[in-house]
C-alpha cells in the first residue's frame, strides 16, 4: 500500500544506485531517496536501465512513506536518449515524486513530454546564479542543487533573488567530475575483475597529502562533506533539503551516517544545538580520508573550517612501507 | 561550405590565422573570458584587431564566457552596444542565465553556447535554440553520425571543435583543481570607474573552475602522476587518460553531416603552431590533397592527427 510520507519542514535524503542497495538499506533516518546511478550505464544493477527493478525501488519507497525521486544521466550522448525516455516514463507512471536533472537536454525532454512530473536541478547542472536559476525554473524545475563550488554566501544571493528552495550536500563524498571514459577498464584484464564489478571496489587516486574517490566514470572527493556543526547556520538561512551522498557507500554508512544527521537536524531545527561526542565517533569511523567542508566557506573544496578539523582519515597516513 | 572558426590568444595569433586561411577568428575579452588571463585581448587590443578582420571580410567572435556574479553583469553588459557598434556580432557565453539575458536586450547579437555548457546531444542543442542560441559548440568527441541526429533540429547552427584536448573529465563538468585549491580572483577593473582606488579591496568575483571563466584556474592536476589504491592497498601510478583530438580525417565527414562551422581550440597556442594548424584545416576544407597543398605541408606534431588514447 502506498503512504504519503508525513508533513515535514525539512527533508534529508541520499541515492541509492541499484535494488540490491536499496533492499539491504534502513532508510527509517531518510524522507526521500534518489533513486539510480547518474554516472555510468553499466553501474552494476543501475535502476536507470531496469524498469523494473525501477518501478520495483519507486514501490518500496511508497511503502515505507519515502518520497521517491529518480536520478537521470550527468553526461548523456544521443544514444541514451531512448533509455532516458523509458526512464521518465517509468517514473511518471509509477508515482515518483520527482526526477533529478544534470543534463540541461534532459531537463527540456522531462519538461516537454511528461509535464507534470517535478524536476530537482542536480549539481552537475552547473546552477552558478540567480540568473541560471530563473531559466531553468522557467523549464519546471522546483529545487536546486547549486554548483558545488558556490559558498554558503553566494548561495544566499540566489535564494535572496529567487526565493526558490535549495538542496545542500550536507554529508558524504561530493562529485567533482564525470568523464565519457571509464578508466578502471583498462585494469580489467591486469586485476581479473569485469566491469560492473570493478568500481564498486573501494578505489581511491592519491596525490601527496590529499586523495579522491573514484567511481570509474565518475570523481568523488576523497573527504567526507561534512556539515554537522553548521546545520544552525543551514537552518538560519532558511535551507530545508538536505543530501547525504551514499551512492558509492555501503548500507551501514548510509544507515549510520543519516542517524547522527536526523539527530543533529531535530536539534538544530529546535533550537540551539549541541553536538553529541558520539556523532563525531561516527562521523569519523566512516571518515577514510577525513572531513571537509566542500566550497561552503569559500575556501578549497577539501578544507575544514570549524572547531572540529580532527577527523582525518587513515587513508592518507598509509606510509611507503605499507603500499 | 563550413567555416574555419581559429583561436587568437593575441593580435599577433588573430593576424595569423587570418593569414592561415581562418574564415573568422574568436578571441576574449580581457577580464571576462574563460581561462582568464591565457590568451585575452584588451580593448585596445579588441579595436585593431576588428578593424583588421573586417578588412578582409572575415569575422572576429568574442568570447566573454564567464560567469559573472550577479553586481558584475552590469559591468559586462556595458560592455555590449559598444561592441556592437564595433561591428562585432556574433559573441561566446557559456551560462544559460547569461544567453537568455543577451537575447533578451540584444535580439541582433549572434550568440553561441560555448564548449563550456556541456551539449553533447540532440535535445541539448535543442534546449539552447529554444533558449535563444543561434550556435552551439559540441567538442569532437562527437561523431559525424552524432552530428547526423543533432543536425535534426532546425535552427541553429552546429559547431564542432574539431582541434581540442580531449581530457579525462568532461569540459564544464570538472572542479577537481578547486578542490585542491581555490585561487581567489579580485572584481574586474570596471570597478574601478565607481570610485574604488587603485589596490583598494574591491570584492571577489565567483572563484573556482575553469567553468567561472575569467576567475577560474586549472593547475593541471589531471595531469600529474597518481597512485591508485584498492583500500590501504597501492595498486598502481598512472595518469588519467587524456588525448589532443584533431578529427582532419573526418572534416568531410562532419561537414556532409551538417556542421556549419569547424572551430580549432588553442587561445594559449604560439604562433607557430597555430599557423600551420590552421592551414592545414583550410587545406582539408578546400579539398586539397597534400600534394596540392601550397607551399611545404604544414607540419604538426604526429599526436595532433591521431585521436587514439
Amino acid at each position: 500500500m502506498t503512504t504519503e510520507p508525513k508533513a515535514m519542514n525539512y527533508e534529508l535524503n541520499t541515492s541509492i544506485a541499484n535494488l540490491r542497495d536499496l533492499r539491504a538499506s534502513d532508510l527509517s533516518a531518510y524522507d526521500a531517496i534518489y533513486l539510480g546511478d547518474i554516472f555510468c550505464r553499466l553501474y552494476e544493477g543501475n535502476f536507470l536501465e531496469r524498469s523494473e527493478d525501477l518501478r520495483e525501488g519507486i514501490h518500496i519507497l511508497h511503502d515505507q512513506g519515502k518520497r521517491a525521486y529518480v536520478a537521470t544521466y550527468a553526461a548523456p550522448r544521443n544514444d541514451f536518449l531512448p533509455r532516458i525516455r523509458k526512464v521518465l516514463e517509468v517514473a511518471a507512471a509509477a508515482g515518483a515524486h520527482a526526477v533529478e536533472v544534470h543534463n540541461l537536454g534532459i531537463l527540456k525532454i522531462a519538461h516537454d513530454e511528461f509535464p507534470g512530473l517535478p524536476t530537482h536541478i542536480g549539481g552537475f547542472a552547473n546552477v552558478y546564479t540567480d540568473a541560471g536559476v530563473e531559466v531553468l525554473g522557467g523549464l519546471g524545475a522546483v529545487r536546486f542543487t547549486p554548483n558545488y563550488e558556490l559558498s554558503l554566501d553566494e548561495i544566499h544571493e540566489i535564494t535572496a533573488a529567487c526565493k526558490v528552495p535549495m538542496e545542500l550536500l550536507v554529508h558524504g563524498k561530493m562529485p567533482l567530475g564525470i568523464s565519457d571514459y571509464c578508466f578502471l577498464l583498462e585494469y580489467e584484464e591486469k586485476w581479473g575483475v569485469k566491469c560492473p564489478d570493478l568500481c564498486q571496489k573501494d578505489l581511491f587516486l592519491r596525490q601527496g597529502d590529499w586523495a579522491m574517490k573514484s567511481v570509474g566514470k565518475g570523481i568523488l572527493s576523497g573527504k567526507d562533506v561534512c556539515m554537522l556543526e553548521h546545520l544552525p547556520r543551514l537552518v538560519a538561512d532558511d535551507h530545508r533539503h538536505f543530501r547525504i551522498e551514499t551512492v558509492s557507500e555501503t548500507p551501514v554508512y548510509r544507515r549510520e551516517i543519516a542517524a547522527v544527521y536526523r539527530r543533529a537536524l531535530a536539534c538544530a531545527m529546535e533550537g540551539p544545538m549541541e553536538q553529541d561526542p558520539d556523532w563525531w565517533q561516527v562521523l569519523r569511523s566512516h571518515a577514510r580520508v577525513g572531513l571537509c567542508n566542500g566550497f561552503y566557506f569559500g575556501k578549497s573544496g577539501m578544507d575544514y573550517a570549524g572547531i572540529r578539523p580532527e577527523a582525518l582519515g587513515s587513508f592518507l597516513t598509509i606510509s611507503p612501507s605499507m603500499q | 561550405m563550413a567555416i574555419l572558426l581559429a583561436p587568437g590568444g593575441s593580435p599577433e595569433a588573430v593576424h595569423a590565422a587570418l593569414d592561415a586561411g581562418a574564415d573568422a577568428v574568436y578571441v576574449g575579452l580581457k577580464g571576462w573570458s574563460r581561462g582568464g588571463g591565457r590568451g585575452e585581448l584588451t580593448w585596445e587590443q579588441l579595436v585593431t584587431c576588428q578593424h583588421r578582420v573586417a578588412s578582409t571580410g572575415r569575422e572576429l567572435q568574442i568570447a566573454i564566457n564567464i560567469i559573472p556574479k550577479r553586481q558584475e553583469r552590469a559591468w559586462l553588459f556595458e560592455y555590449i552596444p559598444p561592441l556592437l557598434d564595433l561591428g562585432i556580432r556574433t559573441l561566446i557565453v557559456n551560462d544559460v542565465g547569461i544567453l537568455r539575458w543577451l537575447r533578451r536586450q540584444f535580439p541582433a547579437v549572434r550568440l553561441t553556447a560555448s564548449i563550456g555548457c556541456g551539449a553533447e546531444t540532440v535535445s541539448d542543442v535543442a534546449f539552447f535554440r529554444d533558449l535563444g542560441a543561434d550556435a552551439v559548440v559540441l567538442p569532437g568527441t562527437v561523431s559525424p553520425d552524432e552530428i547526423r541526429e543533432i543536425r535534426a533540429v532546425q535552427g541553429i547552427a552546429i559547431e564542432v571543435m574539431v582541434h581540442m584536448v580531449e581530457e579525462f573529465v568532461l569540459l564544464g563538468k570538472c572542479w577537481m583543481p578547486s578542490y585542491v585549491h581555490l585561487k581567489p580572483s579580485p572584481l574586474p577593473e570596471r570597478a574601478h570607474a565607481s570610485g574604488i582606488p587603485e589596490g583598494a579591496d574591491r570584492g571577489l568575483r565567483l572563484t573556482g573552475s575553469m567553468k567561472r571563466g575569467g576567475v577560474g584556474a586549472c593547475f593541471k592536476i589531471c595531469q600529474q602522476p597518481w597512485e591508485l589504491f584498492e583500500n590501504d592497498r597501492w595498486r598502481d601510478t598512472r595518469l588519467f587518460p587524456s588525448r589532443q583530438i584533431s578529427r582532419m580525417a573526418e572534416v568531410r565527414a562532419y561537414v556532409e553531416a551538417g556542421a556549419g562551422i569547424l572551430k580549432l581550440q588553442g587561445r594559449s597556442l604560439p604562433i607557430e603552431q597555430l599557423r600551420p594548424l590552421v592551414r592545414r584545416y583550410r587545406d582539408i576544407l578546400d579539398g586539397r590533397s597534400a600534394t596540392q597543398m601550397v607551399g611545404e605541408p604544414a607540419a604538426l606534431p604526429v599526436s595532433w592527427t591521431v585521436i587514439g588514447r
